[in-house]
């Protein structure tokens, strides 16, 4: 099914390194995904994993002691991984890669007003006059679900709520209609019901201009509400991908089943909630073999010598691990995991 | 917001008249032969001596004086000198030194805030480049070396260079420019420091990175957003500044030989005149007190989330 879809962006073995006080700290290591038009990716991954580092260098926003040290980033026939101009980034973002931020307090200008700032991103990048920049920002505005967008435009941000500032911020990502839209933990920050109709918002709003979402987050509940596949990432590697409902049901890699089992809405009653033991390896160094075989208790001994290549599951479904190598041992998921897979076949609803 | 400005309005009165009664009665304590010129205090009597601060209303209650003063001031009378200027109306005095302090004052601060902004701007613009390390060195130099040290040196040196005159005169306008320049130095530095600091503040905020993931050139940022939030928090501190230029500067003044109100508050207290140091702490008590006023009023105009603190809390107040 995904073959007929348009790949919009494609991403390869994209490695990003930190210099920090002389030292070198490799974030990204070797990450590679594609990206369909139109499509929603969800990332996932514990803290620290690198899933903001990878996206941000997206639009070459990665801090300044932070570079692409190989890699290609492949979007509307160029190589964003070759940018070296600020210039060249300024065609890309905003008007083609947009991104929104985890915090929506502190994302807008304080001193100035909401309109303002979507103005002032519809006039550069759509070319418009001052009063159909206004007409198009108050458009925008009513399309995330902001009510009297009239009155709320001449409006400073200390005026918003939390959720409402972050539909601001989302309008205005969305205003000079980007073909991709990053969306870093958007919703982290505010509370429940409001996290849903957000999401309602952003699904609605890629319905209607056709952009393709990468969302990165923590809460697996929102993936299974708005993924059409989920990639999962581990220290700066993606370790499995696939289509949301493969993953979720069908996990290969042992980092997944770890995270899938600490969820805790999987957790039956009575039993003890499934913790992954352990830290995440040191960037510092050279990882060797599978860097999550150290917090693994069904690792191989292979995982500890060599790094796993992909392994397709099925036709849209890879993982990195040694277990689906033809000559593996026989390895038993984890209860839960086995229970999901049984639980698929009732079709259970994750969406929250 | 009307109400707010009524509020701060009777405060900033109530902070006056607190300054200058203080002032006031400590004057009171001070040797009551600090009100004759030295001469007089010489030729007199005992007698005439008491019969003198009689006539001069010292001998009266404290609580009379003080409401003599203030009707005094009310009426436009401020008195007259004891011993700086004897005999001489206040008013007099005043309207011969303020002009010097105001135009040199206002000269050099107009000099610091355009310079001084310059230098921020192109500090924070270039942080950790040539540019700011030349511009941390002035600042450091202004602040570190004492003043009296470079601006002997530059009163020397450039008039001996230039071929001017070492002092002021004022109808030649080109001894005008030393001390405007000097003046300027450590404002310069001062508006040069805070707007450095400031823009680098602004910088690292998460507004101005979604700013730049939205596309926005740097250029553009710096001059929309970091600099215009940046010289927020400095507006509050023009006014206080401006008005202030009247009190003129002690050093400069008098290397220069400027006839203006630099140093004397400071010599008025040393001549024991009473009258001249109330007049002028009761004028630059005012000054204060009104600049500080003013620049909360701007700030509550160029932030809008202030104006909106006073309404929330009136808000909230109505609830309760
Ligand atoms: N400017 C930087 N200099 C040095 N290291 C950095 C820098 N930015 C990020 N890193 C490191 O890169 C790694 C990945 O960070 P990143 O923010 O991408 O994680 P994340 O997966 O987004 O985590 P979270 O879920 O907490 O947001 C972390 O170890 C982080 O410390
Ligand atoms: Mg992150």
């Amino acid at each position: 099914m995904t073959e007929t879809r348009e790949k919009i962006l494609r991403v390869e073995d994209v490695v990003i390194r930190f210099n920090l006080r002389g030292k070198e700290l490799t974030a990204v290591r070797s990450a590679s995904l594609d990206l369909y038009k139109g499509e929603t990716l969800a990332i996932v991954g514990e803290s620290g994993s690198g899933k903001s580092v990878f996206t941000k260098s997206f639009l070459g926003m990665l801090d300044k002691n932070g570079r692409v040290a190989s890699g290609n980033i492949l979007f509307e026939g160029e190589n964003l991984a070759e940018f070296t101009r600020e210039e060249q980034w300024l065609k890309i973002r905003g008007r083609k890669i947009a991104m929104i931020f985890q915090d929506p307090m502190t994302a807008l200008n304080p001193l100035k007003t909401i309109g303002e700032q979507i103005r002032e991103v519809i006039t550069l990048h759509r070319g418009m006059n001052r009063q159909e920049a206004r007409e198009e920002a108050l458009a925008m505005l009513g399309k995330v679900g902001i009510g009297d967008a009239a009155q709320r435009y001449g409006q400073y941000p200390h005026e918003f709520s939390g959720g409402m500032r972050q539909r601001v911020v989302i309008a205005i990502a969305a205003a000079c209609r980007p073909d991709i839209l990053i969306c870093d933990e958007p919703t982290t920050a505010l509370d429940v019901t409001i996290q849903a109709q957000i999401l309602e918002n952003l699904k609605e709003l890629q319905r209607e201009m056709g952009m393709s979402i990468i969302f990165i987050t923590h809460d697996l509940g929102v993936v299974a509400n708005v993924a059409d596949r989920v990639a999962v990432m581990y220290a700066g590697e993606i370790v499995e991908y696939g289509r949301t409902p493969e993953v979720f049901y069908d996990p290969r890699h042992p980092y997944s089943w770890a995270l899938l089992a600490s969820l805790p809405q999987l957790g039956e009653k009575g039993e003890d909630l499934y913790t992954i033991h352990g830290t995440p390896p040191n960037l510092f160094k050279e990882i060797k073999g599978d860097a999550f075989a150290p917090r693994n208790p069904r690792a191989l001994k292979i995982d500890f010598e060599e790094a796993p290549p992909w392994f397709a599951v099925s036709d849209t479904h890879f993982a990195k691990t040694w277990l689906l190598h033809e000559s593996a041992p026989e390895v038993e998921a984890p209860k839960i995991i086995q229970r999901l897979k049984e639980k698929s076949l009732k079709g259970l609803d994750y969406g929250s | 917001m009307s109400r707010y400005i009524v509020k701060r309005i009777l405060q900033s009165l109530l902070t006056v008249v607190i300054v200058v009664i203080a002032v006031f009665l400590l004057l009171r304590l001070m040797p009551t032969s600090g009100y004759f010129t030295r001469d007089d205090y010489i030729n007199m009597t005992e007698e005439m001596r008491s019969a003198y601060l009689r006539n001069l209303g010292i001998t009266d209650p404290a609580v009379i004086q003080l409401q003599r003063f203030f009707a005094g001031v009310f009426r436009g009378d401020l008195g007259r000198s004891i011993t700086v200027y004897p005999k001489l109306p206040i008013s007099t005095i005043l309207a011969e030194k303020v002009p010097y302090s105001l135009w040199f004052g206002l000269a050099s601060m107009f000099i610091s805030v355009t310079l001084g902004f310059g230098l921020g701007i192109l500090m924070a613009r270039f942080k950790d480049r040539w540019p700011d390390h030349l511009g941390t060195a002035y600042v450091v130099a202004v602040r570190a070396i004492p003043s009296l040290i470079y601006l002997f040196l530059i009163q020397i040196w450039v008039t001996g260079i230039m071929r001017w005159p070492m002092v002021f005169y004022e109808d030649r306008p080109v001894t005008w420019i030393l001390p405007v320049v000097s003046l300027s130095l450590t404002g310069i530095a001062w508006y040069g420091i805070w707007l450095r600091r400031f823009m680098v503040d602004e910088e690292n905020r998460d507004y101005i990175k979604f700013a730049r993931s939205k596309g926005l050139s740097q250029k553009y940022i710096m001059r929309h957003h970091v600099l215009r939030n940046a010289v927020v928090p400095l507006v509050q501190y023009l006014p206080v500044q401006l008005l202030l230029t009247i009190a003129g500067s002690l050093i400069i003044e008098s290397i220069y030989s400027i006839p203006g109100m630099g140093g004397l508050l400071v010599y008025a207290i040393k001549q024991q005149d009473n009258n001249l140091v109330q007049v002028l702490v009761l004028i630059y008590a005012v000054l204060g007190v009104a600049g500080v006023f003013v620049g909360d009023l701007l700030m509550a105009f160029v932030d809008p989330r202030i104006r909106l603190a006073e309404k929330k809390k009136k808000k909230e107040a109505l609830r309760v």
